[in-house]
């Protein structure tokens, strides 16, 4: 039952304990990974060397995939940052959420993601959300709860909030890119560069292809005259510099509102 | 007790014979025992106090008249759980699913399970039923087997029914124990300085702390009942609901008291998940002091957990204990 069969993963309590740690944060950028790592390591195997975290990573998937679950890593769509989560790969529709979430919580979240999914921008306005509330399966909600779900989604890494407006969480997209593509396949809209799943991006005035914030920047870095790569158009928009995880450790600690407030220790 | 039940499940199906060191966290009976011995080993520390009803979430439980560590507890609990899920009728078996049904099945347990726990949410076994197992409630116990072993092989993770009672599982560490893992990473790591916060206060006063009293303390943080924070929102909500429906508080009125006030105890979570140790070392790093600077304190924390040690030995010998004496 372990799937130890083909590959020659190895669990020992260093992946044991950085799996439940990972679990228990949901979501988790680059530089917490590495850091869980080596704590887990520091825990459990003092003098042993830390292994590549690409390897490790790797490692502990060719466990995990018997189980249909994989350590999946992504990049969140407005800045660029790595971050890792783990995944059940089994598309059981959004009830994968449905553990943490009641019925009419469920459909309010069905019904911003196909609002954000329809959207040009990838975001959707908290008005036009709750006027979806009366059409909410399960129990009666009020607008003011609905708020304070979709806060709760905020708050669980689901959604993300910008003036009022409400987009997908880099996690959201990870676990659900393939539900996602499976139940709005019209709708979807795809980064022409990495072939993922879109939701913010850039987009060619003239052909209307479709570019994630940073493969633009990956893509055009350092290109005095950037063109479209589709129909070779002049591309229009401002190119966004590439994420250097060296930079942000230099800048110090927060950077933009996307990251959460580093909280001292009480 | 196989033979006693068929639909309610082992629930000590330790299967840690590849963990040298396996140690439940405080609280939770350790080990894998002989089937004889299991209604004992829950009659242990890990049965919540029943006096008051501990699990708010669920809806009424079917009370158990005999004590927990009666095996008529487990025969009990096996009548109520045919009786609440749909009536047995006298139709003949249905053919067995195919194995690789059942594996799905526990994959799809575990996944439910960890996303419970990752919510602190209660694990309540007939939602596990209602919401993962579905028509293959017969063969809920061999699904919930293989579910542990995957959960204890890969995760480290030991599923324990903790409360027969209110059919409550929870994940515990299979690992040796740890402080909290100080990790000191973004989400979790504020909420429980907050909580810590809270039950250090309630230790120390050796009762239950008057509302009035935490938010002097929570004050210290900077944060205010009508306030609402950037990390935690609304505060009072937080640990006045969150906090108590997820059993780490008990948020009670003060008896006889005119205008109505609140006090807040230990939850049966916290007992289950903190050690009075973690607690002694919480406050010294807080207060930059000794944590003999509580003596009394002190002193109870040094016992709970000597009498913690003995009653989890370390080595993996289930029918011998290694303790210190």
């Amino acid at each position: 039952m372990q799937g130890s069969t083909r590959r020659a993963g190895v669990m020992t309590d260093v992946h044991r304990r950085f799996l439940q740690l990972l679990m228990t944060h949901g979501v988790l950028e680059e530089w917490d990974v590495r850091r869980l790592q080596k704590h887990c390591y520091k825990v459990h195997d003092r003098n042993a060397p830390v292994e590549k975290l690409e390897d490790f990573i790797n490692n502990i998937n060719s466990v995990l995939e018997s189980l249909y679950i994989e350590i999946k890593k992504g990049v969140t769509e407005d800045d660029g940052r790595p971050i890792y989560a783990l995944v059940n790969l089994a598309t059981t529709s959004v009830s994968k959420m449905a553990s943490d979430f009641a019925e009419n919580e469920l459909d309010l979240f069905r019904k911003a993601l196909e609002l954000i999914i329809d959207s040009e921008s990838g975001f959707a306005s908290s008005t036009n959300i709750l006027n979806l509330v009366d059409q909410l399966k399960g129990k009666k909600m009020r607008k003011k709860e609905a708020e304070q779900v979709l806060q709760k989604f905020v708050q669980n890494k689901w959604l993300i909030e910008k003036e009022g407006e409400f987009t997908l969480h880099g996690r959201a997209i990870l676990e659900m890119e393939q539900y996602i593509r499976e139940t709005y396949p019209d709708a979807v809209k795809s980064c022409n560069i990495c072939h993922g799943l879109l939701i913010q991006g850039q987009s060619c005035e003239t052909c209307g292809i479709r570019m994630h914030l940073p493969c633009v920047a990956k893509y055009f870095q350092s290109n005095a005259e950037p063109r479209c790569p589709h129909c070779n158009d002049y591309w229009p928009h401002e190119i966004p510099e590439v994420f250097d995880p060296e930079k942000e450790r230099e800048a110090g600690v927060s950077k933009s509102n996307k990251r959460p407030p580093r909280s001292r220790q009480h | 007790m196989s033979e006693q039940s068929k639909d309610v499940c082992d629930p000590n199906f330790a299967a840690d014979a590849s963990h040298p060191e396996v140690h439940s966290s405080p609280g939770v009976s350790g080990g894998p025992s002989p089937p004889a011995s299991q209604a004992a080993t829950l009659a242990g520390p890990d049965i919540p106090p029943v006096g008051t009803p501990d699990a708010p979430l669920a809806s009424p439980q079917p009370q158990a008249p005999s004590e927990e560590g009666d095996p008529k507890a487990l025969q009990q609990a096996a009548e109520e759980g045919r009786a609440h899920q749909a009536p047995s009728t006298a139709q003949p078996s249905p053919a067995p699913p195919a194995p690789a049904q059942l594996v799905q099945k526990a994959h799809e347990l575990m996944w439910y399970v960890l996303v419970k726990d990752q919510k602190r949410m209660i694990i309540w076994f007939p939602d596990m039923v209602k919401d993962v197992i579905g028509s293959y409630k017969k063969w809920c116990r061999s699904i919930l087997r293989r579910t542990s072993l995957i959960l204890a092989r890969v995760f480290g993770l030991h599923l324990r029914l903790t409360s027969l009672h209110t059919m409550e599982f929870s994940l515990v560490k299979a690992l040796a124990p740890e402080e909290l893992d100080r990790v000191a990473l973004s989400n979790r790591m504020p909420m429980t300085g907050l909580l810590l916060m809270i039950l250090s206060l309630i230790y120390v006063k050796g009762r239950g702390a008057r509302e009035s009293a935490v938010w002097n303390v929570l004050r210290i943080l900077g944060l205010r009942p009508w306030k609402k924070h950037s990390t935690f929102g609304d505060v009072r909500k937080l640990i006045t609901e969150e906090f108590v429906q997820q059993n780490y508080l008990k948020y009670q009125r003060v008896p006889h008291v005119e205008p109505p006030e609140y006090e807040f105890f230990w939850g049966s979570r916290a007992s289950r998940e903190i050690t009075k140790m973690q607690i002694m070392e919480f406050l010294a790093r807080v207060f930059k002091k000794d944590p003999q600077a509580w003596p009394s304190r002190y002193r109870e924390a040094l016992e709970e957990a000597r009498a913690l040690r003995e009653a989890n030995p370390t080595a993996h010998c289930p029918c011998n204990s290694v303790s210190e004496d």
